[in-house]
C-alpha cells in the first residue's frame, strides 16, 4: 500500500501511509486508539475507499470498491465487532453472503464446514444457533468464514481483546499454521507482548501517520511503546490507600444469567471507603450480571448491604438515592439519551432526588467541568459531542451528588490513554472523599496500574488476588482462566 | 425552521400532486374547490364556528395521542376510548339530576376512557403485545359494544334509530357567549386547559421527565431507576382518560345524547394532530385547529359532490410529509465515534 | 349445542362441511395477508399497512374488473395497486427513514380515503357485474404461498439472506449483503400477496364497498405475531381466526339471547385475548425497525 490518505470530513484519519507486507508472514500493525490502524485495514478490505493512494497484491494493482471485491481477490478481515448473527445457526453464519448456490444443500455445506474446521482444530455444532457461542468461539467462526471464502490474506483486528492469555497463545499457534501453509496474516493490535512473541514484522501508526516499519527482531517493547504513544506517561504506583469503613457487603450471592444458568456463584466480597477495587476477568464471566444485580436490575439470592443496611429489596431508583452510581458499559443503550441535551442528561438517574430541578443548571455545569470537555453549551444535543467527551460526561455524572459506591464498567472504553488517566484520577479523588469504587475492565494492565485491590471473576466465581500476587501479571492471568495453583 | 432538504420537497410536491389528483378523480375542479372552502368555511362566521366546534374534540384527542407518543406508544385507540367515555358520560347524565351531572359525567367519561386503555398498557408492558393491534381491536369492540347498548338497554323508546334519549338542559355545557356570532361552547376552554396542563406536566414535573425518558430509550430509563412498566401502564391509561374526557365533552357540549357510530373516525385524525404538533404540546392547538379546518372544508366540499374520503387522503399526506421532515435530521446523523 | 343440532337437523346442511368451507373462505384472505406481512417484517420493515393495501387492491380489482369486463385485468390491477402502495412504504421507510408505523398508518389513511372517494364517485361502474376467478384458486394460492415461503426460508440463498437482514441489518451489511435491495424484493412479495388477498375479498362480495376489509388487515398482522413470524404457525393462527370468524356467522342467527354485535366483535375479542396470553420472549425478527 502506498501513500494512502483517508479523510472523514475534516478529520484526516490516514495521512500518506505506506505499508508493505511479505507473503507468509504475520505482520502486526500497532498504535493507540484512533491511530488509524483499523481505518487502514478497512481501506485494504474495501470497506472504505481511500481519498488518495494505491495498493497492489502480488504485483497487481487493485482498488476494492466494497468488501465483496476484496474477498473475491482473497482479502478477508475479521473485525473487532464480530458479524455473528445470534438468531442464525453457526452454519448459516458461516456461509452468509457466500452461499454455494441459490438452493442450499445442507449436507454438502456441513461437510465442507467440518473439513475447514478440522483443518484449524476447531469444532462447531453447525445446526445450533450462534447465540450460545462464547467470544472466543465466535472469533474462531469468523476465521473460518475467511477460509470458507478462500482468503489468502487474513486481517485480524484486535484478535486477543476478548481472549484469556491461554486462548491467545492457541490462536497465534493456529495463525502460524496458516502462514506456514502459505497464507498471509495482518494483525491489528495494541498488545505489545503478542507482537514480540508471535509476529514477524511490525508497523507503528500514530495520529494517522506512519511512524516506523521494521522486523520484530530489530525492536523491543519500550521502543515500540514510545513510538506508539509519543508523549511520556507518568508512572503510577497504586496509592497507599487507607481503607475506611465498610460500605458495601456482598454475601453469598448467586445470580442467574439470561439462559437460566448461574452467572455468578456464591460471590462474597466487601468494599471499603477510600479504595479502588478492580474486577479482572475475560468478558462474559459474570461481571455484567453482577453489576446489573448491584443496581437492582436483576434479582439475586443472597444478601447485599449498604452500610450494614440490607438493600436487596430496594428498587434501582432507591439504590441510586442511597448513593450507588453506575457508569454503564454501553453509553448509547444504558447511560444517556443521545437526542437530549447535556443538561437533560445530567440529571438522568438523579431525577427523583430532592430539589433536583433547581439544581439542574449547576449539575450540568459540574459534569462538563469535572474533566476538560470540549462542548459548545449545556443545551447542546448530547450526540453532537465526540465519543471521548461523551464518556467524560458520563463518568463525571457518576461523581455528582455524594456517591457512596461507584460501579464502573469499562469506564475507559473507546477513549485514549490520556483521557483514561484523567478518568481514573477522578475516580481516585472520589475515593479520597469517602466513596468506594468498583471497576470492571477487560484490560488487565489498566487494572494493575490503578487499583488498590484486584478481584478476579472466572465462570461466575469471584476470588481475590492475594497481596503477594498483586503485581504478578502471569499469576492474575492464571486466576482469570481458573488455572491457578 | 432550517433549510428543507430536496428529498422532502419532492415528497411534499408528490403529496400535493396526489391531493390534486384525488380532487380530479372526484370530478371536482381544484381551483373551484379551494374557493368554495375559503368562502364557506374560513371567511363566514358560521364556518369558523364549525371549525372551532370540530377542533375541540380534535385538540383533546390530540393531547391523548401526544401523551402516548411521548412514552413511545401509538394510541390508535382514541376512537374506542372516546366512544366509551361518551357512553359512560351519557349514562351518568341521564340518571343524575341537576347541574351536578356535569362534573360527574365528566369524571365518568375520564374513567371509562382510562379503563378502556388500561389493557393496552398492561399487554404492552407485561407481554410485549404491540399497542397498534390491541388498540384497534378495542376500537372495534367498543363500536360493537356501544352499538348494542344504544340498540337495546340504553335505547330511547321514542327514537327510530339506535340512540339514547337527550340529556336534560341542565346537564348541557353552556356556550361561552350567547351572542349569535360568538356561539362557541365552553368545552373549548377545557381543550385549551388540557393542552396547557400537558405542557406543564411534561416540561416541569418528574413524572413528565420519566415519561419522556421512557419514550426515548426504555433501556436507559431502566438504568436510570425508572419503573418503566408502571410508567407505560399509567401513561397509557391517562391517554385513554383524556380521550374519554373528549367523549364526555362531546356529549355534554354538542350532541346531548349518544348514538350508534358516534365517532366519525376521530382516531386517525387524532394521530395526525399529535404528530403535526411537533415536539411541543402547545403545537396541538395549531394542528388541532388545522384538522378542524380540514374537517369543515371537506364538509363544505361534500355538499358540492366531493366525497369525504378526501380528508383521509389529506391526513395521510400531511402526516407523511411532516414526518419526513422531522426525521430528516435523525436520518442524516452519522455513525458514532 | 342447540344451534348446532338445529343446523344438522336442517335438511341438506352438513354442519361440519359448512364450517370447514366457511373457515376456508374466512381464513384465506387472512393467510395471504399474514404471509404478506411475514415477508415485510422478516426483512425488517414493520408493516401495519396491510389493511390499506388489501383495501386498495380490493377496490382496484373490483372497479377495473367491472370497467374492463376481464377478470385477469381486474386481478392484475389489484396486485399492481397493492404493490405500488407497498413500494411507497419501502420508499418512506428506507429512503426517508420515516417511522415504520407512521408510514403504515399514513398509507392506510390514504388508501381508506382514496377508495372511499372512488367508491362514491364512480357509482355507475360499481353497478356492473364484476368478473371473477373461482375462489378456489385463491384458497390454493394461500396454501401454496405458505409452503413456498417455508421452503424459501429453509433452503435457499434468498431466504437465508432475508432472514439475516431482518435479524441484523448492520451485520448483514458487514457480510456483503444489501438490505435495501433485499427489502425491496420482500415488499414486492408483500404487494403480490396483499393484492391477492384484496382481490379475494372483492371477489367474495362481488363488488367493492367502503372499508370492506374492516380490520382484517390488522387481524392478519395479529396472526403473524401469534405465529411467531414463521410460515406454518402463521397459517395455523390465520386459520384459527378464520374459524372463529365463520363460527360467528353460523351461530349469529341461531341464538337470539346473545346480541348480533357480540358475534361481530368476537374475532376482535379473540385477537385481544390471544395478545394478552402471549407469554414468553418476543419472537419478532431481531432487527425489526432498524435502518
Amino acid at each position: 500500500m502506498r501513500g494512502i490518505t483517508k479523510k472523514f470530513g475534516n478529520v484526516i484519519a490516514l495521512d500518506n501511509v505506506d505499508l508493505t507486507v511479505q507473503p507468509g508472514h504475520i505482520h502486526a500493525i500497532v498504535g493507540e486508539n484512533g491511530a488509524g490502524k483499523t481505518t487502514l485495514m478497512k481501506v485494504l478490505y474495501g470497506a472504505h475507499s481511500a481519498n488518495r493512494g494505491e495498493y497492489e497484491l502480488s504485483g497487481t494493482s487493485y482498488k476494492f470498491k466494497n468488501p465483496e471485491a476484496a474477498i473475491a481477490a482473497g482479502v478477508g478481515m475479521v473485525s473487532q465487532h464480530y458479524a455473528i448473527i445470534p438468531e442464525l445457526t453457526c452454519l448459516q453464519n458461516l456461509m452468509l453472503g457466500a452461499e454455494p448456490g441459490q438452493i442450499i444443500n445442507h449436507l454438502s455445506a456441513t461437510q465442507r464446514a467440518n473439513q475447514l474446521a478440522a483443518q484449524m482444530g476447531f469444532s462447531f455444532n453447525w445446526h445450533q444457533t450462534a447465540a450460545e457461542l462464547s467470544p472466543g468461539q465466535a472469533q474462531k467462526l469468523e476465521i473460518l468464514k475467511l477460509l470458507w471464502r478462500n482468503a489468502s490474506i487474513l486481517i485480524l483486528d484486535e484478535p486477543t481483546a476478548m481472549l484469556a492469555p491461554e486462548d491467545a497463545e492457541l490462536l497465534y499457534a493456529k495463525l502460524h499454521e496458516l502462514t506456514d501453509a502459505g497464507a498471509t496474516v495482518i494483525v491489528v493490535t495494541h498488545r505489545l507482548p503478542d507482537v514480540m512473541d508471535h509476529c514477524d514484522e511490525v508497523t507503528v501508526l500514530r495520529g494517522g501517520k506512519l511512524i516506523d516499519s521494521c522486523p520484530v527482531s530489530q525492536t523491543n517493547p519500550s521502543d515500540l511503546a514510545e513510538k506508539m504513544i509519543g508523549l511520556s506517561m507518568t508512572e503510577h504506583t497504586p496509592s497507599q490507600a487507607t481503607p475506611g469503613k465498610s460500605l458495601l457487603q456482598v454475601n453469598d450471592v448467586t445470580i442467574k444469567g439470561e439462559k437460566g444458568q448461574d452467572a455468578v456463584k456464591n460471590a462474597s466480597f466487601e468494599l471499603k471507603a477510600g479504595e479502588l477495587v478492580g474486577i479482572a476477568g475475560v468478558d462474559g464471566n459474570g461481571q455484567r450480571e453482577l453489576f446489573h444485580a448491584l443496581m437492582g436490575l436483576k434479582s439475586v439470592s443472597g444478601q447485599i448491604s449498604l452500610e450494614d443496611q440490607s438493600f436487596t429489596a430496594l428498587s434501582t431508583q432507591q439504590r441510586i438515592q442511597a448513593g450507588i452510581r453506575l457508569i454503564a458499559e454501553d453509553r448509547h443503550e444504558e447511560a444517556v439519551i443521545e437526542s437530549w441535551t447535556i443538561a437533560e442528561n445530567a440529571i438522568l438517574g438523579l431525577q427523583r432526588m430532592p430539589n433536583i430541578r433547581a439544581k439542574q443548571p449547576e449539575l450540568a455545569k459540574a459534569v462538563t467541568e469535572q474533566f476538560p470537555t470540549k462542548f459548545d453549551h449545556v443545551n447542546q444535543p448530547f450526540r453532537d459531542l465526540s465519543g471521548g467527551n461523551q464518556q467524560k460526561i458520563v463518568v463525571a455524572r457518576a461523581l455528582q451528588q455524594d456517591p457512596k459506591v461507584i460501579l464502573a464498567f469499562q469506564p475507559t472504553r473507546g477513549i485514549d490513554l490520556y483521557v483514561a488517566d484523567l478518568v481514573y484520577q477522578g475516580l481516585i479523588r472520589a475515593t479520597r472523599e469517602g466513596a468506594t469504587v468498583l471497576v470492571v475492565s477487560f484490560d488487565l494492565d489498566e487494572l494493575m496500574t490503578y487499583c488498590d485491590r484486584i478481584l478476579v471473576m472466572n465462570h461466575g466465581v469471584l476470588s481475590e488476588v492475594p497481596p503477594e500476587f498483586r503485581t504478578d501479571r502471569q499469576a492474575i492471568g492464571r486466576m482469570m482462566v481458573g488455572a491457578a495453583e | 425552521m432550517k433549510f428543507l432538504g430536496w428529498k422532502q420537497v419532492i415528497l411534499a410536491l408528490a403529496g400535493f400532486a396526489l391531493i390534486i389528483l384525488a380532487l380530479i378523480a372526484a370530478k371536482a375542479v381544484p381551483a373551484e374547490a379551494l374557493s368554495q372552502v375559503i368562502e364557506k368555511a374560513i371567511t363566514k362566521p358560521s364556518g369558523w364556528r364549525n371549525i372551532l366546534k370540530e377542533s375541540t374534540p380534535l385538540i383533546l384527542l390530540g393531547c391523548s395521542v401526544f401523551l402516548a407518543l411521548k412514552v413511545g406508544l401509538f394510541n390508535i385507540g382514541a376512537d374506542g376510548q372516546f366512544v366509551i367515555g361518551a357512553c359512560a358520560a351519557v349514562v351518568v347524565a341521564l340518571n343524575v339530576p341537576g347541574p351536578v351531572a356535569i362534573p360527574l359525567s365528566i369524571i365518568a367519561g375520564i374513567l371509562g376512557g382510562a379503563l378502556w386503555a388500561l389493557p393496552v398498557g398492561l399487554i404492552k408492558a407485561y407481554r410485549g403485545g404491540h399497542e397498534v393491534i390491541t388498540t384497534i381491536m378495542l376500537n372495534n369492540i367498543a363500536g360493537f359494544f356501544t352499538f348494542y347498548l344504544v340498540s337495546g338497554p340504553l335505547k330511547d323508546p321514542t327514537s327510530q334509530q339506535p340512540s339514547t334519549a337527550s340529556i336534560a338542559p341542565s346537564a348541557e355545557l353552556p356556550n361561552l357567549f350567547q351572542q349569535d356570532t360568538f356561539r362557541i361552547n365552553s368545552s373549548l376552554i377545557f381543550a385549551i386547559i388540557c393542552v396547557l396542563a400537558l405542557w406543564w406536566y411534561l416540561k416541569r414535573t418528574v413524572g413528565g421527565y420519566e415519561i419522556s425518558a421512557t419514550g426515548q430509550n426504555v433501556n436507559v430509563a431502566r438504568f436510570a431507576g425508572i419503573n418503566v412498566n408502571k410508567v407505560i401502564v399509567r401513561t397509557m391509561s391517562a391517554s385513554g382518560g383524556i380521550a374519554g374526557l373528549a367523549g364526555a365533552l362531546q356529549v355534554l357540549a354538542f350532541e346531548h345524547r349518544f348514538y350508534g357510530n358516534f365517532s366519525p373516525g376521530y382516531g386517525f385524525d387524532a394521530l395526525g394532530v399529535a404528530l403535526l404538533a411537533g415536539g411541543n404540546p402547545l403545537g396541538i392547538l395549531a394542528s388541532g385547529t388545522l384538522f378542524g379546518t380540514i374537517a369543515e372544508s371537506t364538509s363544505v366540499l361534500s355538499r358540492t359532490g366531493v366525497p369525504k374520503g378526501l380528508s383521509y387522503i389529506l391526513l395521510g399526506v400531511l402526516v407523511i410529509v411532516f414526518a419526513a421532515y422531522r426525521y430528516r435530521k435523525e436520518a442524516q446523523r452519522g455513525t458514532d465515534s | 349445542m342447540e344451534p348446532i343440532l338445529n343446523l344438522l337437523a336442517a335438511p341438506g346442511n352438513n354442519f361440519v362441511v359448512t364450517l370447514l368451507l366457511s373457515t376456508l373462505a374466512f381464513s384465506s384472505p387472512l393467510i395471504l395477508g399474514a404471509l404478506a406481512g411475514l415477508f415485510s417484517e422478516r426483512s425488517g420493515i414493520i408493516n401495519i399497512g396491510l389493511e390499506g393495501k388489501m383495501l386498495a387492491a380490493a377496490c382496484a380489482t373490483a372497479f377495473i374488473g367491472q370497467a374492463s369486463g376481464s377478470p385477469i385485468v381486474g386481478l392484475l390491477a389489484g396486485i399492481l395497486t397493492a404493490t405500488i402502495f407497498s413500494i411507497i412504504h419501502w420508499i418512506l421507510t428506507q429512503v426517508y427513514q420515516i417511522d415504520h408505523i407512521i408510514s403504515g398508518m399514513g398509507i392506510n389513511a390514504i388508501a381508506l380515503g382514496g377508495t372511499s372517494l372512488i367508491a362514491k364517485t364512480y357509482l355507475n361502474i360499481s353497478e356492473k357485474e364484476m368478473p371473477t376467478f373461482p375462489v378456489a384458486i385463491y384458497y390454493i394460492a394461500a396454501w401454496v404461498a405458505a409452503a413456498s415461503i417455508w421452503y424459501l426460508l429453509k433452503s435457499t440463498r434468498s431466504g437465508l439472506r432475508l432472514f439475516a437482514v431482518g435479524n441484523d441489518p448492520d451485520k448483514s451489511r458487514q457480510m456483503g449483503l444489501k438490505p435495501l435491495v433485499i427489502r425491496f424484493q420482500a415488499l414486492l412479495a408483500t404487494g403480490l400477496l396483499t393484492g391477492l388477498a384484496g382481490a379475494l375479498i372483492a371477489t367474495n362480495a362481488g363488488k367493492f364497498s367502503e372499508d370492506m376489509t374492516s380490520g382484517r388487515g390488522y387481524i392478519a398482522l395479529a396472526a403473524l405475531i401469534l405465529g411467531g413470524w414463521k410460515p406454518w404457525p402463521t397459517l395455523i393462527a390465520a386459520v384459527a381466526f378464520g374459524f372463529f370468524g365463520s363460527l360467528q356467522l353460523i351461530l349469529q342467527g341461531q341464538n337470539s339471547n346473545i346480541p348480533g354485535q357480540f358475534w361481530q366483535a368476537l374475532p376482535y375479542l379473540i385477537t385481544l385475548i390471544a395478545m394478552a396470553g402471549m407469554v414468553g420472549k418476543n419472537r419478532a425478527p431481531a432487527g425489526l425497525g432498524q435502518p
